[in-house]
């Protein structure tokens, strides 16, 4: 048996005392002691011996005498000792304070024990011993309280880095090196004093690796501790630290084990730890032995808090949130354990959370989370506390909250989902459509993650967004539910803008399912739904009343108008207007103020009159239709733009200025359609006003052009101010700039249905007009043409047509033009240019150098065509029948008749070649073989006969044309004169044939020169022409004194058309005696002396002449641009 | 019902087909396809081959319209220059070349009887009635200028006729115009009736069902065809689904069905009990510029043919049943 021996003072005896034979009484061995003034250490064995025994009364009388004042005064200098009586005593009351329950007392104990650790520390501040007594306190606490009743100490105040600082100088070494330590242990194995110091080192350490997270360390360390346990109480309380320890490593059974080891004592954690154990087995049988063993817990000690939250954990799932609340407050009340009131709060706060308190569940969940000190420990409320945050607006704490939360699990769907919603509300969509992508790979059966990836993608990517929506909608489908209807409306907005009509009609049908709808989608000709009235009156909902009052019910549930809309636009682009106008009704019957269904209305009643002449019903219908929209929102931009458009349409320019301003303004200037528009009207006031005032349309343009800039300044993308401002380019001759903006346009415009841009074409075809690039012109009008416009629209035949004039391809340019009067019948500007082609196609035959008599009788031909156009014409304009003024008919007449006579000389013309080629012909016969010549000369009359025979057929076709027959005759006379004075004229030269030749070539000279002469009054009356119809509707008022101008213009160029061809024929009788030197000199061009002005004056009127026109077009373009644009608008 | 392609003739014409019509059998022939061009000729084609019978030329600017007398032995051509020739299908002898300026000349129909040839005069305002014993002008039919001021815009008051059809008594008389109004007009009293309002872009074609004198179709370039009733003024219905401008209509000769044809390059059959297009034929590849049903009758007229003619230069039939 082990004793200890009191050394006997001033004698070399000791008293021997046998360590399990202690006196009943301390006192005995106490007076022992102190007599024989026995080693501190001394003091303290037996201490423990009799603590070993249980008896506790005497440890503490021997530990408290020992620590009295009269030994600190007689042991003075016995530092060492001193402490550890002092720390012994500290750790008893510790545990004292540990199993107490009531607070009170167990403060007191606490209170008790920091005085002694206190005093301790007093006596030296730098023996490592002292620290090791609060650290061993704080080890104790951890161990045994993970569950944190009792850490007021120092891990309470969150000084775990304090106290793992403060063991490390206890140990001295490295404390990451764990077979370093238990070096030391066995090195100190033999002092007893030693072992239970390092033992305490040893355990707090495993506590502070415990709690950084290093498992693993912390377990070897338990177990060395273990092995060396000196305290019962501890040993319990090391077996929780390895179950605990385990348990965090993973190694579920082992800590089972150790934790069940601990059971016997009742020990409330190692219960509820192996409540945990069960329900962290997910599985109900384990769930149910689980919460069974946390109620005995409970029972067994009800202020665990652990054991509560779990209680209300469990409570929470089960909905009763009333007890949840007591059970968590409970656990606050009696925890100040970091982590475990964190886990009250979180339940507390979630609690309120489902309730949809939200202020005080983010109140609870903020609570929380100040409790956690890293994310990792506990991550739940950073979630809540950003999904409240998410419902109360804050996103930007919601992000921080949830970036830790994908810290802590960087897979988890919920959380990359809710970043990406938070991104996108933050406007970030790259981000947030990262986040969501990546959500969708990670769990790709979640349709909720397809539906918002497809949300976000709607704008950047169409394609993908689709597949998105169509992958959420099987997941949904084969979820067995049911698949939203914003879904299946997004879905079908997006095959619509895929053109996928045919899809998008059976999607959004699906989205609707059954209604009254289904009746005027598909039985349109039911008898009870009159469609054909209805698409007459658009204001007319009488249809919906009379269903109703014949006993069908009209509902429209609220989430469905978006899609019913979304049909009616798509039957609209189907071209069902009449069902999509039903459709649209339906909809304003039961919601007045869906402005857009409205505007949808007067747009469809607008797509009606395009080209109506009649544009008093245009107003009657549609104004009363916008103002009803405007009745409904006076402030509302688009019925406003719509308003300012259709005014412009109605040639009330002020007020359509005004409207525009007043759409500008609704918006702050934001609408880039109203901008837009302002910026139109006014390119189209420069262009209006470009005779009148250059000064104006150079501040109009510049206006226009500021216009476009702002709108591309703050959408940069937008291709109808790119498209605009283009063209102010362009009119101020910056070709190659406005090609490429153009081009640009062009190319981005041709992705979407929405997006329809002839005008891009059109303008790109202008410019290489205007730069002579005649074919590709030729082609870029062809194609916009038949892409656009299905091969209808005049307007762009004719700009066609002008371009093969002006690349003199007369055929092309007369059967172009032919095909716009089909198209356009009347439309007489057309047929007058028809004639003018006609004669210039004749003239230009004519001045051919070699022409057979079967050219000349098709340009006679022609000509004849012409001569009736003209006369036609004239007689039609006398009939003042297509609002032409009086005057502009009188121009027409006049020019007619100019255009006649020089038709006449034409056709002298033509006789007279006809008669030289059989008189050169008859010559060349005569040279040739001049016995052969009467026979020659036989021919040639019966050639003759044939001729006068084909000719009288021609004749018989066109006897009703008394007039023209008239004048046929007029000229038959007067060839006939002349054919006699010419023949005595060469019968004067004989063999001349050479110079007669020459002449001829050189007559081609002086005609392909005074090609530019005929050509600019011809042009100038086209553009003319076309300026004044477009202006005809402009401005009204100001008409005749264009038409003043005009007349002088025109008779002047026609008379100069006239003369020009008599100055051929001058020329003509003047070269016929010129030599051959002459001809070459002709040939050189020295003669053009008396025409170089002209030639040189020519080319720049001939471009203003296509600035003009190209204005009337995009002017138009415009127009119909704008349509576009508010269509685009009112997609949604 | 249904179409079914039975024959297309690519460059039938050396340009745009712009009219077509069927001649009706007579005792020595069966019906023949009529048909006009932008290339100034009009051509005679054998039904269900398209054998081209005969080119007739003398037209200037390109032949805008073709019709047939009824009785199959006369029909009558028109071009842009407003000269109406008509001739002798047989032996291709002009008849008589009509022209009435400053009147132009649109659309033509022989009234079913064959008694009166209805031509429209464009800008004239009016539909001016030939008599085709001695090719006199008979009637000019003008449509009546709107009251109320002038109007100063041009939308203007005059209607620009594009079209005529006869009612199958021939009592009444349709004619349709560039503005989308349709006049109606009593024959016998020549007299105007009254308007049929619904489009608002120009009427290029109309026909009267062949069965109810009062039901006349209306082909639009609004897109949409519209089921008048014509003596009560009323809108019976409105079909649409033409993406551009409906170019010509023709009911076929059952009255079950009418065929339309359309700038968007599609011909579609509609049924009339369901008032709904049941097909479209795209085998052309520019606008349908004219449909015609064959008339019944004739010794081989085993079923219903449609003809369709296009700017793409060709000419397709189809077997209707």
């Amino acid at each position: 048996m082990a004793s200890v021996y009191i050394p006997v003072q001033n004698s070399e005896e000791e008293v021997r005392v046998a360590l399990d034979q202690l006196p009943r009484d301390a006192s005995d061995i106490l007076d022992i002691l102190k007599a024989e003034q026995a080693p501190l250490d001394l003091w303290l064995i037996i201490a423990r011996e009799y603590f070993k025994q249980g008896k506790i009364d005497q440890f503490r009388q021997i530990l408290e005498e020992g620590s009295s004042p009269e030994i600190d005064d007689y042991y003075a200098d016995v530092r060492y000792e001193r402490i550890a009586i002092l720390n012994a005593l500290g750790a008893y009351y510790s545990y004292l304070g540990k199993i107490e329950t009531k607070q009170r007392e167990k403060e007191e104990h606490f209170i008790l024990a920091t005085q002694y650790y206190n005093k301790a520390s007093r006596i030296d501040m730098h023996e490592p011993s002292t620290w090791v007594g609060k650290d061993h306190e704080l080890a104790y606490f951890c161990i045994v309280g993970f569950t944190a009743e009792t850490c007021q100490l120092l891990l309470a105040k969150g000084e775990v880095e304090q106290a793992s600082a403060a063991f490390k100088i206890v140990i001295d070494g490295d404390h990451d090196n764990v077979p370093a330590l238990l070096g030391q242990l066995l090195r100190a194995e033999y002092l007893y004093m030693d072992k239970v110091k390092i033992q305490h080192h040893i355990l707090v350490q495993a506590c502070v690796e415990f709690n950084r997270g290093r498992y693993s360390e912390s377990l070897e360390l338990y177990k060395v501790g273990c092995m060396a346990i000196f305290f019962a109480i501890e040993k319990s309380a090391v077996r929780l630290g390895i179950g605990l320890c385990r348990y965090k490593l993973g190694q579920f059974e082992k800590a089972q084990q150790a934790f069940e080891r601990v059971l016997h004592a009742k020990n409330v954690e190692a219960l509820v730890a192996l409540a945990i154990m069960d329900l962290r087995t997910n599985e109900a049988t384990g769930i149910r032995k689980g919460m069974v063993k946390m109620q005995r817990a409970f029972e067994i000690y009800p202020y665990c808090a652990m054991a509560l939250n779990y209680l209300a954990n469990h409570f929470f799932f089960t909905g009763q949130h009333f007890l949840v609340e007591q059970l968590t407050e409970t656990a606050l009340a009696v925890t100040n354990h970091g982590p475990t009131k964190s886990h009250s709060y979180y339940n507390l706060a979630r609690s309120y959370h489902s309730k949809g308190d939200y202020d005080k569940a983010g109140v609870y969940y903020m609570a929380s989370v100040k409790e956690v000190n890293k994310p990792h420990e506990f991550v739940f409320p950073y979630y809540g506390l950003g999904q409240v945050q998410i419902k109360l607006g804050d996103f930007k704490s919601a992000l921080s909250n949830f970036e830790k939360v994908l810290e802590v699990y960087p897979d988890n769907c919920e959380t990359l989902k809710a970043l990406g919603h938070i991104y996108v509300q933050l406007g970030q969509t790259d981000k947030g459509q990262d986040f969501i992508r990546r959500a969708t790979k990670i769990d790709p059966r979640d349709a909720q993650a397809f539906l918002e990836l497809g949300e976000l993608l709607i704008l950047s990517d169409t394609g993908a967004a689709l597949d998105a929506f169509k992958t959420a909608r099987t997941l949904f489908k084969k979820g067995g539910q049911e698949v939203p209807i914003e879904l299946l409306n997004n879905v079908g907005v997006l095959q619509f803008e895929r053109g996928e009509f045919e899809l998008a009609q059976q999607t959004f049908k699906e989205a609707l399912g059954d209604g009254i709808w289904i009746s005027f989608i598909n039985e349109e000709n039911k008898s009870s739904i009159d469609a054909a009235t209805s698409t007459l009156q658009f204001k007319d909902r009488q249809l919906f009343h009379d269903l109703e009052s014949n006993g069908h019910r009209v509902e429209v549930p609220w989430d469905k108008v978006t899609v019913l809309f979304n049909l009616a636009r798509l039957l609209e682009q189907l071209n069902e207007s009449g069902t999509a106008s039903i459709l649209y009704r339906l909809i304003l019957f039961k919601y007045p103020d869906y402005i857009d269904a409205c505007l949808r209305l007067a747009a469809i009643a607008k797509a009606r009159n395009n080209i109506l002449l009649s544009i008093e019903l245009v107003s009657c219908n549609l104004l009363a239709l916008v103002n009803d929209a405007l009745k409904v929102n006076d402030k509302c931009p688009n019925a406003l733009s719509m308003l300012g458009e259709l005014e412009l349409k109605n040639d009330d320019w002020v007020k359509a200025k005004e409207t525009l301003r007043a759409a500008s303004d609704a918006t702050d200037g934001k609408d880039s359609y109203a901008t837009l528009s302002l910026g139109n009207w006014n390119y189209f006031a420069a262009v209006r006003n470009e005779k009148r005032n250059p000064k104006l349309e150079a501040t109009h343009l510049e206006k226009a052009k500021e216009l476009y800039t702002r709108v591309l300044i703050q959408h940069s993308s937008n291709l109808y101010a790119a498209n605009g401002a283009a063209v102010v380019l362009a009119e101020k001759g910056h070709f190659d700039v406005s090609k490429d903006i153009f081009t640009q346009v062009q190319e981005a415009a041709s992705g979407s249905v929405f997006v329809q841009m002839p005008d891009v074409w059109i303008n790109l075809a202008h410019v290489y007009f205007a730069q002579g690039n005649f074919a590709l012109a030729v082609k870029m009008y062809q194609n916009c043409l038949r892409k656009f416009y299905y091969n209808t629209d005049s307007q762009i035949l004719l700009y066609l047509a002008r371009t093969h004039y002006e690349a003199e391809q007369w055929q092309d340019c007369i059967k172009t033009l032919l095909r716009a009067i089909h198209l356009a019948p009347s439309n007489y500007t057309l047929r007058f240019d028809a004639g003018v082609a006609m004669q210039k196609f004749s003239a230009s035959t004519l001045q051919k150098a070699k022409r057979t008599a079967d050219e000349v009788r098709a340009t006679v031909a022609e000509l004849q065509n012409a001569v009736r156009v003209f006369s036609q014409l004239s007689a039609a304009s006398n009939l003042h029948i297509h609002g032409f003024d009086e005057k502009k008919i009188d121009t027409h007449v006049g020019y007619c008749n100019h255009l006649l006579s020089a038709a006449k000389v034409h056709l002298e013309a033509a006789e007279r070649e006809e008669q030289q080629v059989r008189q050169r012909q008859e010559l060349a016969r005569q040279v040739a073989l001049a016995e052969e010549a009467r026979r020659k000369a036989e021919e040639q009359r019966k050639f003759q006969m044939e001729r006068r025979k084909q000719e009288d057929e021609l004749k018989r076709v066109q006897q009703q044309e008394e007039h023209f027959k008239r004048v046929k005759e007029q000229w038959k006379s007067s060839t006939h004169s002349k054919r006699r004075e010419r023949s005595d004229d060469e019968e004067g030269g004989t063999g001349e044939k050479k110079k007669r030749k020459s002449g001829k070539k050189r007559k081609k000279d002086k005609h392909s020169k005074s090609r530019y002469d005929t050509e600019e009054p011809e042009t100038d009356m086209m553009d003319e022409q076309e300026m004044e119809d477009e202006e005809a509707d402009v401005n009204y008022r100001e008409e005749p004194q264009t038409l003043m101008n005009d007349d002088g213009e025109e008779n002047a160029q026609g008379l100069l058309a006239a003369a020009g061809l008599e100055d051929s024929d001058a020329d003509e009788d003047m070269a016929a005696p010129s030599s051959s030197v002459a001809r070459r000199r002709q040939a050189l061009s020295e003669s053009d002396d008396d025409e170089p002005l002209q030639r040189q004056s020519s080319p720049v009127r001939e471009n203003s002449a296509d600035m003009q026109e190209s204005d009337g077009e995009i002017r138009e373009v415009d127009k119909t641009n704008g349509d576009d644009a508010s269509d685009e608008e009112k997609q949604y | 019902m249904k179409l079914g392609g039975i024959k297309s003739v690519e460059n039938a014409h050396d340009d745009s087909v712009w009219a077509v019509t069927w001649v009706p059998a007579t005792a020595n022939r069966p019906p023949l396809l009529l048909t006009g061009s932008l290339d100034e000729t009009v051509r005679l084609w054998r039904s269900d081959d398209l054998l081209l019978d005969r080119t007739n030329t003398g037209h200037c600017l390109g032949v805008a319209s073709v019709a047939a007398h009824p009785l199959g032995s006369l029909a009558a051509s028109s071009s842009l220059d407003s000269f109406v020739r008509v001739f002798d299908v047989d032996s291709n002898a002009t008849v008589a070349t009509l022209e009435a300026p400053p009147s132009e000349v649109w659309q033509m129909r022989f009234d079913p009887k064959g008694a009166i040839l209805a031509v429209a005069g464009g800008g004239s305002a009016s539909v001016k009635l030939w008599d085709t014993s001695t090719w006199e002008l008979v009637t000019t039919l003008s449509i009546p200028r709107p009251e109320g001021p002038k109007p100063t815009d041009k939308s203007g008051s005059k209607k620009f006729v594009l079209s005529v059809a006869w009612s199958p008594d021939g009592k009444r008389l349709a004619c349709g115009s560039m503005d989308g109004t349709i006049s109606v007009f009593d024959v016998p009293r020549a007299k105007f009736l009254h308007h049929l309002e619904g489009h608002f872009m120009a009427v290029r074609s109309l026909v009267y069902s062949p069965y109810d004198p009062r039901l006349l179709f209306t082909a639009s370039d609004d897109g949409n065809v519209h089921m008048y009733d014509a003596e009560g003024k009323a809108l019976v219905g409105t079909m649409s689904g033409h993406a551009s401008w409906v170019l010509c209509v023709d009911v076929s000769p059952d009255g079950a069905a009418i065929a339309t044809g359309s700038s968007d390059r599609s011909v579609r059959l509609w049924d009339l009990s369901m008032r709904a297009s049941v097909q479209t034929m795209s085998n052309h590849t520019d606008q349908v510029w004219g449909v015609a049903f064959r008339p019944p009758g004739g010794s081989d007229a085993r079923g219903g043919r449609l003809a369709s003619v296009s700017d793409d230069k060709s000419i397709s039939l189809y077997d209707y049943s």
